[in-house]
């Protein structure tokens, strides 16, 4: 008996010195994600937590400058747009290869999009591919030579060039996807700073620096993306030192972080917007006063400072500020007025109303929806309005709320993360965007002068007077409130004080090409 | 050492045996327990009307106050709501849930189990199969599955709870249950014409209810657990509703920051979880039978000794010596004297019987000679037991084992029960060869078949193999015999070795019994209630009435001449082969329980020719000649 | 005993046949589909519609059901919808998982509960047996995800011993030595529990077992104390207690979720969540076949070890 104590003694101290293993390995940056990736492809992934990964793995025709939402050559070296905005030619540059060794070229790139795009190629099957509506304006490509892709659009489409930066638009080897097929997810091959070594299920992603990008090889020698999915536990790890970088740290662990030496703390804000959808069609929302009523009534401020953290600002409009030549400076957020609020309500005679209101308990991008709904809840109770909550898990929720709020609540939460100032407007405020008709409208919010700006904006490919159509926009939808603006968020990471070079982008892309760790 | 109801009048008489209110107090753990549910289950109760501010009320401008900032006891969520409220508010839920979650399960998995174990047949056999269904279904998932469903919400999650909860009544209840169907009773009551429902409800449940509400008991702890972990996922209590478990899991991402929020009510979940399994735990005791009867303790290695003195040497060769032996029970407060001062000694070789009805104290006796009285209950008090020169009541544990199965060794009554059911006879007759002579395995195995053949058992090495269970009455008694045998031992006693075989097997047996003796020149000492079988082997007998010695000599004197009044009834209540027309008389009344024994002389009560003088006072074991002794004073055959 | 063996086998495939119709209406009961948990966010109804044939969802229920049969009877468990890769890869990995996280519990939880038991009833009303019946209250009553976290911050954040989380180390790691550190925190959080209810049973069944005729025998025959406990009593006790841990066995197979959740284990019980949030029906259904299966195998093992140990039974 007491030999098998000692010996337990001995192998437990064995396992507990290992301290050395807690530490990462030099140059090898760990980062935390916070979920498992669904896949490599990026033509078939809508997440943000997959996008940090490809951004990494493949180039994109253009790509945002960094720290903004600009574009900026990439793959191609130059564009240029027909007079009728309908024809797209880009050139391409120069000598770069697949990680497979296979050559980008002209028909590469048609590959790609063919293959999203047309319903009969015979790798549309390694799909779906969930977004490709982004290139729905897209009629044929065309590659007339080696260097040279031409896109032909149904009509035009400013957002294009945006969309091309988007992880949808990245370029992946049609030879990996010849040999693969549907396990093209599991055995990517693009053209960027890091190639991909393996992916061990739940465990990690491990992708290797590529010594022969064009754009310079990275300083990294590898980098290791590993799926924490409970906050809790992502934030034990950087504490421990189990991982290097922290995305989407939760509010209140930040100022763990701010004051701990070993850390470092970034914040960027980015093209979100968190905000409340009103049933602009039938009970008391269909009221415009009432609307705004709930737009006075809460207190955004308390929110975003007290049940937010900090970690997100006010937010004015449906625009956010991030899209900064399209944002509207001169827009102020509904200031909290329960006095006016209350005004507002008996006006309409909506005093004392009942609303179902719709809440999730998460979701990408949706941040804290369980204590912003309860604490939304509060504020409207404090004018006269009985909000009750209903809550459900976020598939069951978008399966109530994207098919309309008809018949079902008064207010549901949302949020949406775009890269292009006309996404979200065009999606979600447009007449012709109903649920019923495809589009993401569940307000039923209405006025034919919005839907003829976001059609000329759509259309329009100079930039400044793109901009003038939508800060119009923005001022009439202000006024309107379909929805109850609430916030916009401002991204968060952490890493390491080893770590130098890491800058948060406003895409919310996670970019390590020219991130350094010591 | 069996209380007998003997006594008229106080109608909650226990037989000094606690109250079930006594048991749970006495359980201190379990009072603390008691004490503390009840303290939650009142602050729950009142919280309505305690001065508490309002558990949903959020103040974002002052969340997560640490527990005793102003106005707040407990500090403040995350959400600026008042720690102290939410929890109390949250116990009342967590409490009211899990209750009802137990109930259902309880209800439905009885009703399944009542029906399943009552019918019998197909219709067991169609809902075991459904039970198994459920449990094959991975517990979580199937909560999970149904919680999916039917959306998240408090209800839904007790629902899901109730329902993966119910195989477990289910298969227990459906165990008892069948037990139950096939006794008497119920086919007393089938026959007298009940209606099936009648009977299971009226006769059937009653029996079952201590088990439902033993497992309900034990299980309610569990279920608040469970639905804690349920609202921990998020698939619970909705907001702004509050469980102890939602709380936990809100907490649960402020753990590094504000621990406060998460471990208070993760402390309240295990202080009352706690609590409950505690006060189960003593109802459990309470309802177990076995406490009932105030046997509390599994036996130890040897039998407690408290002498007051130690009587001296004593100056014989007898094999045994013994010396005033006085064994007492004790449970509750009652005392049994169940030896009250019995002298014995075995000459080398000597075959002596111990006779006496059920209860004189017979078998105790032999038990104490070697202290293999269960000790809980009993005590050695008094006497001596000289075996070897040695004073066995004194003696260190490694010595009495020394001495047990080797110079001293055993047979029971009830071979099935005395040989142990999960070795092989020979396994357990090897056993007994090792544990006292250096032996190898294949040496002692030799020498195990060929007591086996001493034993009369056919095909010894076959039989080797064999379990107790695969062998007849008869045979395992033999490799009983065999196993006593082992390392041929001075003194073998002998515990009515053969009241459970059948007439032939026992003359059988008797007879193995007195030629193996005879070849081994071993003393044994033959305990049984039977003179037929004394007169049969033994060459002395003593007779016993509660808990003493009444009458000693020699067999055929006694049997031919009893002295003592009770001996002569003995004899006279045995049928004699050939002699139809002998009247039997039955001796009336019963012995009297051995915690109150009257003064002077026990058998007075019964004894025909009991006079005053009889009840006076002590009567002695009195010689009346050469080797006869009788305790009365007016022994037949004597001139008084 | 072959035989036996058989017969139990064949006897569990109704009972998988039957689970998996139960899965497949469960599933069909929850609100939601696979379509639209691909699709997040951008999920319309006219693309979730499209989505939905593209993966053969809308047949009629009963239709889908044969054809998963059939495929399952051919060796293909399907492909996950969500995952985007066969069913049956993903399940026996993280299956794997779990089996080495649930193994490690269970011998855990079997060796210190039947020592426990032992102790406690051997010195029965000592201080072993209070120490023990305490420890075993304490483990009965404190929920396992809440004793995670506080091990997480004790051992892997204030002390940095342990790791916190994952099943291997990231980088380099791999071996069992590094396997050992991570499965630690996981593997007693989730025994526990398990250990708790074995000691009392085992203390429960060993002073049952300490108070019968044959124990007397024994010791009668001058077996020496130690023999008695441990050869006669512990065998005769580990009759009753053989079944109750292969329930345990079932329980940590399945129920381990928590565990998963909060140390990122990753095993199979926090794939069926996810599988079940993402609606992903062959993916549950895979999952819960394994499970299934591996609980009904346990239970063979626990009763054919009983047989063993008490040939009674045979």
């Amino acid at each position: 008996m007491k030999r098998l104590l000692a010996a337990a003694f001995a192998a437990l101290s064995l396992m507990f010195s290992q301290t050395a293993f807690s530490q990462t390995p030099p140059n090898v940056l760990v980062v935390g994600q916070i979920a498992e990736p669904k896949s490599m492809d990026p033509a078939t992934v809508t997440a943000v937590n997959d996008f940090r990964i490809l951004m990494n793995l493949y180039d994109g025709l253009v790509r945002y400058k960094s720290g903004t939402l600009e574009v900026e050559p990439a793959l191609a070296t130059e564009w240029e747009i027909s007079e009728d905005g309908k024809t797209y030619t880009f050139k391409l540059r120069d000598g770069i290869k697949f990680h497979d060794g296979a050559a980008l070229d002209a028909e590469a790139v048609k590959f790609n999009f063919d293959r999203m795009l047309d319903e009969n190629n015979p790798y549309h099957d390694t799909g779906p591919f969930p977004l490709s509506f982004f290139f729905s304006a897209v009629d044929s490509v065309e590659a007339p030579d080696a260097q040279t892709v031409v896109f032909n659009l149904k009509e035009p489409y400013a957002p294009f060039l945006s969309n091309l930066a988007y992880p949808t638009g990245l370029i992946v080897s049609p030879e990996a996807v010849k040999k693969h097929g549907k396990e093209f997810g599991r055995h990517p091959s693009g053209t960027g700073p890091f190639k991909f070594a393996e992916w061990e299920s739940n465990s990690k992603v491990v992708v290797e620096a590529n010594a022969d990008y064009w754009d310079g090889a990275p300083s990294l020698q590898a980098v290791v993306f590993r799926p924490i999915t409970d906050a809790n536990t992502r934030v034990a790890e950087m504490l421990s030192g189990g991982i290097d970088v922290m995305v989407e740290v939760p509010p209140d662990n930040l100022a763990t972080f701010a004051s701990d030496a070993n850390s470092k703390v970034y914040e960027q804000a980015g093209p979100h917007l968190w905000f409340l959808i009103l049933n602009a069609k039938e009970g008391p929302m269909a009221d415009k006063r009432v609307r705004q009523a709930v737009n006075y009534a809460i207190d955004k401020k308390a929110l975003v400072d007290n049940v937010l953290q900090g970690t997100a600002e006010v937010a004015a409009g449906p625009t956010p500020p991030a899209f900064a030549w399209a944002y509207n400076d001169k827009l102020q957020p509904y200031p909290h007025d329960p006095d006016k609020a209350k005004a507002l309500l008996k006006d309409a005679g909506a005093d004392g109303a009942e609303l179902t209101f719709y809440v999730t308990e998460g979701g990408s991008g949706m941040l804290d929806p369980v204590a912003m709904g309860a604490a939304i809840q509060a504020d409207l109770a404090k004018v006269g309005l009985d909000a009750k909550i209903e809550t459900y898990e976020w598939n069951t929720f978008l399966g109530k709320v994207n098919p309309g709020l008809e018949g079902k609540a008064d207010m549901a939460e949302m949020a949406w993360m775009t890269n292009d100032p006309d996404t979200l407007p065009y999606l979600a405020l447009r007449t012709g965007a109903f649920p019923d008709e495809g589009g993401f409208n569940s307000g039923y919010y209405s006025n034919p002068e919005v839907d003829k700006l976001l059609e000329e904006a759509r259309r329009e490919t100079d930039q400044a007077k793109r901009a003038v159509l939508y800060k119009k926009m923005q001022e009439i939808v202000r006024d309107d409130a379909p929805w109850a603006f609430i916030a916009n968020w401002k991204q968060n990471a952490v890493t390491s004080a080893r770590v130098e070079g890491f800058e948060l982008q406003p895409s919310f892309f996670l970019l390590l090409h020219d991130v350094k760790k010591n | 050492m069996v209380a007998l109801p003997f006594t008229a009048g106080k109608a909650a008489d226990r037989g000094g045996r606690p109250s079930p209110f006594q048991l749970l107090i006495a359980n201190r753990l379990s009072a603390a327990g008691l004490a503390i549910l009840a303290l939650i289950v009142t602050l729950a109760f009142l919280t309505p009307i305690l001065p508490l501010p309002d558990p949903d009320i959020t103040d974002p401008a002052r969340r997560l106050l640490t527990p005793g900032a102003d106005g707040h006891l407990l500090g403040t969520d995350h959400l600026g709501r008042d720690l102290l409220s939410r929890l109390l508010w949250g116990t009342r839920v967590s409490i009211v849930v899990g209750l009802s979650a137990t109930l259902i399960a309880a209800i439905v998995g009885s009703l399944i189990g009542l029906t399943a174990g009552y019918a019998g047949g197909r219709t067991d056999s169609v809902l075991m199969r459904g039970i198994d269904l459920v449990m094959a279904f991975p517990y979580i998932l199937l909560a999970l599955g149904i919680v999916a469903v039917l959306g998240p919400g408090l209800l839904n999650a007790l629902y899901a709870i109730a329902v993966v909860n119910i195989p477990f009544f289910a298969r227990n209840i459906r165990g008892m249950t069948l037990g139950l169907s096939r006794r008497e009773f119920v086919d007393a009551a089938r026959l007298s014409g009940a209606s099936h429902p009648a009977i299971l409800f009226g006769d059937v449940l009653p029996n079952v209810l201590p088990t439902i509400v033993v497992t309900m008991s034990t299980t309610v702890g569990w279920m608040i657990l469970e639905t804690a972990g349920l609202s921990f996922l998020g698939l619970g209590a909705q907001p702004p509703q509050a469980d102890l478990g939602s709380m936990l899991g809100e907490g649960r991402k402020l753990l590094f920051t504000a621990p406060h929020v998460s471990v208070i009510p993760g402390l309240m979940i295990f202080v009352l979880v706690m609590s409950i399994n505690l006060v189960g735990d003593g109802i459990r005791d309470v309802l177990d039978p076995r406490l009932k009867s105030g046997a509390l303790a599994a036996p130890g290695a040897a039998t407690a000794v408290k002498r007051e003195t130690v009587p001296e040497k004593p100056a014989t060769g007898a094999v045994l010596s013994v010396e005033g032996l006085s064994t007492r029970f004790q449970t509750g407060s009652r005392v049994y004297k169940a030896v009250g001062g019995v002298d014995l000694d075995l000459a080398p070789g000597e075959r002596v019987g111990l006779v006496g009805e059920s209860g004189s104290g017979k078998s105790v006796t032999a038990l104490s000679l070697l202290r293999l009285v269960p000790t809980p209950p009993g005590t050695i008090t008094a006497g001596r037991v000289t075996i070897g020169g040695e004073d066995q009541l004194g003696a260190s544990v490694e010595d009495l084992r020394r001495l047990r199965g080797g110079q001293v060794a055993y047979v029971f009554q009830d071979p099935l029960t005395t040989l142990h059911p999960l070795f092989t006879v020979g396994q357990q007759i090897v056993e007994a060869l090792q544990a006292h002579q250096p032996l190898s395995r294949r040496q002692a195995e030799a020498r195990a078949i060929e007591l086996l053949e001493r034993v009369q058992i056919p095909s010894a090495k076959a039989r080797f193999e064999a379990y107790p269970h695969e062998l007849s009455g008869g045979m395992r008694q033999r490799v009983c015999i065999a196993m006593a045998l082992a390392n041929d031992p001075e003194l073998i006693i002998a515990d009515e070795p053969t009241t459970a075989l059948d007439v032939t097997v026992q003359a059988q047996v008797l007879k193995l019994m007195r030629g193996l003796s005879e070849a081994q020149g071993s003393a044994v000492l033959f305990i049984t209630h039977d003179f037929g079988v004394v007169s049969e082997l033994c060459d002395r007998v003593a007779v016993m009435y509660a808990g003493r010695i009444v009458e000693i000599g020699p067999t055929q004197d006694v049997l031919d001449t009893p002295a003592h009044p009770y001996t002569r009834k003995l004899i006279d209540c045995v049928p004699v082969l050939g002699q139809p027309e002998r009247r039997l008389d039955a001796i009336e009344g019963l012995p009297p329980p051995v915690d109150r024994l009257p003064p002077g002389c026990a058998f007075a009560e019964r004894c025909p020719i009991a006079e005053p003088r009889c009840r006076e006072s002590e009567i002695s074991l009195n010689g009346l000649s050469a080797g006869r002794a009788v305790r009365c004073i007016k022994p037949h055959g004597v001139a008084s | 005993m072959w035989i036996y063996i058989g017969k139990r086998l064949i006897a569990t495939v109704p009972i998988l046949l039957g689970l998996s119709v139960i899965v497949f209406g469960m599933m069909a009961l929850i609100p939601g589909d696979p379509a639209t948990a691909i699709l997040g966010s951008y999920a319309t109804p006219e693309n979730v519609e499209r989505l939905n044939s593209q993966l053969g969802l809308d047949k009629p229920l009963v239709e889908q059901y044969f054809i998963w049969l059939g495929n399952l009877l051919q060796g293909d468990m399907g492909r996950s919808y969500a995952l985007n890769r066969p069913v049956a890869d993903e399940v026996f990995e993280r299956f794997g998982a779990t089996l080495v996280l649930a193994g490690a519990s269970l011998i855990l939880c079997s060796i210190f509960g039947l020592i426990a038991g032992i102790a406690a009833a051997v010195r029965q009303f000592g201080w072993t047996d209070r120490i023990v019946t305490f420890l075993v209250l304490i483990g009965i009553s404190t929920p396992s995800f809440w004793l995670g976290l506080l091990l997480i911050m004790l051992f892997a954040v204030e002390l940095q011993w342990l790791p916190a989380s994952g099943m291997f180390a990231i980088y380099g790691g791999g071996g069992p030595l590094d396997l050992l550190r991570h499965l630690a925190m996981p593997a007693v959080t989730l025994a526990v529990v398990a250990t708790a209810v074995i000691a009392r049973l085992t203390r429960a069944a060993m002073l049952e077992v300490l108070r019968q005729d044959y124990i007397r025998t024994a010791r009668a025959k001058g077996v020496s104390e130690r023999r008695v406990i441990y050869r006669h009593a512990f065998k005769a006790a580990l009759v009753s207690v053989i079944p109750v841990i292969g329930i345990q066995a079932g329980f940590v197979l399945g129920g381990a979720v928590y565990i998963e959740t909060v140390f990122q284990w990753p095993g199979i019980g926090r794939m069926l969540v996810n599988a079940i949030s993402t609606r992903d029906l062959l993916l549950v259904q895979g999952g819960v076949l394994v499970v299934a299966a591996s609980y009904v195998f346990f239970n063979l093992i626990a009763d054919v070890a009983q047989t063993i140990v008490d040939p009674r039974l045979r």
